[in-house]
């Protein structure tokens, strides 16, 4: 299977520009277009493991993040997202096509992607089990998922997990895990291997960078996980690592609070999430130095099976 | 009950999710509510009529439990208070009517 690396830089740009990049991300084919140089770098380092797939085939999502012409390519140069003729989004300083680009891409799954239940939570697997990590923003979440992504937990996403309807399996969308601010210099410090993107400045959630995924979970993109747990994370200074259970049924409505399609979905959302509920214990999770996080997940899931 | 609408429940540790396709609506019940629209499902009643099943349930707990003098200085005013602001709560999420 050919990947994103087999392109030298100057056919993945070629694509970009002319029939448009065709990798595989989980379930889905994206095809990209695109004229920004850097952004075509960004991906041939964030991107390089990906499944390449043949041009012209079926695409699930077709994305343009292009720089408009005339004087404003060179005047505040901006991208702007195109999708099916339309321009959903106002346009972003060029400098941030790289996290505009995994954006839309989460925007097109969220939105489109209705043959599962789709939550924003992160979603790690170790030893044959699951935890799902829902969140709002700022709570530690992409932050918690990067460190045990680095300690050797298989990714499935840090943003989007993907609950099947047929049997509840959980779908894996791993991608670049999309670190902001001070998170950045933490997972520096607690994995210095970590292979980063260009930091971008000045976004509307701050500086972004984004983290490469380890080529092990793109390799197992195809291999559904079993849900175990469902762990709501909130980092707080000087906290002690404390994990309390959640009771079901208060987990089902906090989790239906974090889906971007239950109430779109109706009964069958219910039925999805309800089975989801039953198979996994629901904790909430304090925490405030990763190497004691990594310790209580390590317990959650216990020994290889 | 209200009519037309098809729900679905799942209960843990006594609580539960309801959806009602109805509306679309998912509601977390306590077992209290759950039981009143359990009862309300199986067939319409009144305030007083709920409330003396309400107190023969708790009678029938309590004996089991060995406490059937539990309840003696139970405030039924109070009760059948509780009783009807938890009616007016389902009817406000259009679960029930009155009829």
């Amino acid at each position: 299977m050919l990947t994103v690396s087999s392109l030298t830089p100057a056919q993945l740009r070629a694509r970009l520009s002319g029939p448009g990049l065709d990798f595989q991300t989980g379930p889905f084919v994206n095809r990209l277009h695109s004229n920004i140089p850097h952004l075509a770098a960004g991906l041939a380092l964030l991107y390089a493991d990906y499944p390449l797939i043949d041009a012209g085939g079926f695409a699930d999502f077709h994305l343009d993040l292009s720089q408009p012409g005339g004087i404003r390519r060179w005047w505040r140069p901006q991208v702007r997202f195109e999708q099916d003729g339309k321009f959903p989004f106002k346009p972003l300083p060029v400098a941030q096509a790289q996290p505009f680009c995994e954006w839309m891409m989460n925007w097109c799954v969220s939105n489109r992607a209705h043959g599962y239940l789709i939550i924003h939570a992160a979603v790690v697997e170790k030893n044959g089990r699951a935890i799902i990590l829902p969140a709002p923003p700022g709570s530690g979440k992409s932050t918690l998922c990067a460190a045990l992504v680095c300690r050797g937990w298989r990714l499935l996403s840090d943003e989007l997990t993907l609950v099947r309807h047929a049997d509840g399996m959980l779908a894996p969308l791993p991608r670049p895990v999309s670190l902001k601010n001070r998170s950045i210099e933490v997972i520096r410090a607690f994995a210095p291997d970590a292979v980063f993107g260009a930091l971008v400045h000045g976004t509307m959630k701050g500086t972004v960078g984004l983290l490469r995924p380890p080529a092990a979970s793109i390799g197992r993109a195809g291999e559904a996980a079993t849900p175990h747990a469902i762990v709501f994370p909130q980092w707080e200074e000087g906290a002690p690592a404390t994990l309390e259970p959640l009771a079901r049924a208060r987990m089902f409505m906090q989790v239906a609070d974090n889906a971007f399609n239950y109430t779109l979905l109706g009964a069958r959302g219910f039925a999805t999430l309800a089975a989801l509920a039953e198979r996994s214990a629901g904790y909430t999770f304090r925490y405030s130095k990763l190497d004691d996080a990594m310790e209580v997940f390590d317990g959650l899931v216990g020994e290889a099976r | 009950m209200t009519g037309g609408q098809s729900l679905q429940r799942r209960e843990w540790d006594g609580e539960a999710v309801l959806f009602n396709d109805l509306s679309g609506a998912t509601h977390l019940l306590s077992p209290v509510a759950l039981w009143l629209l359990e009862r309300l499902e199986a067939a319409p009643d009144d305030l007083p009529g709920l409330g003396a099943a309400l107190d023969a349930e708790l009678a029938a707990e309590a004996a089991g439990d060995g406490a059937a003098d539990a309840d003696t200085d139970t405030d039924i005013a109070a009760d059948r208070e509780r009783l009807a602001e938890l009616l007016g709560d389902l009817h406000a999420l259009d679960l029930i009517e009155p009829c």
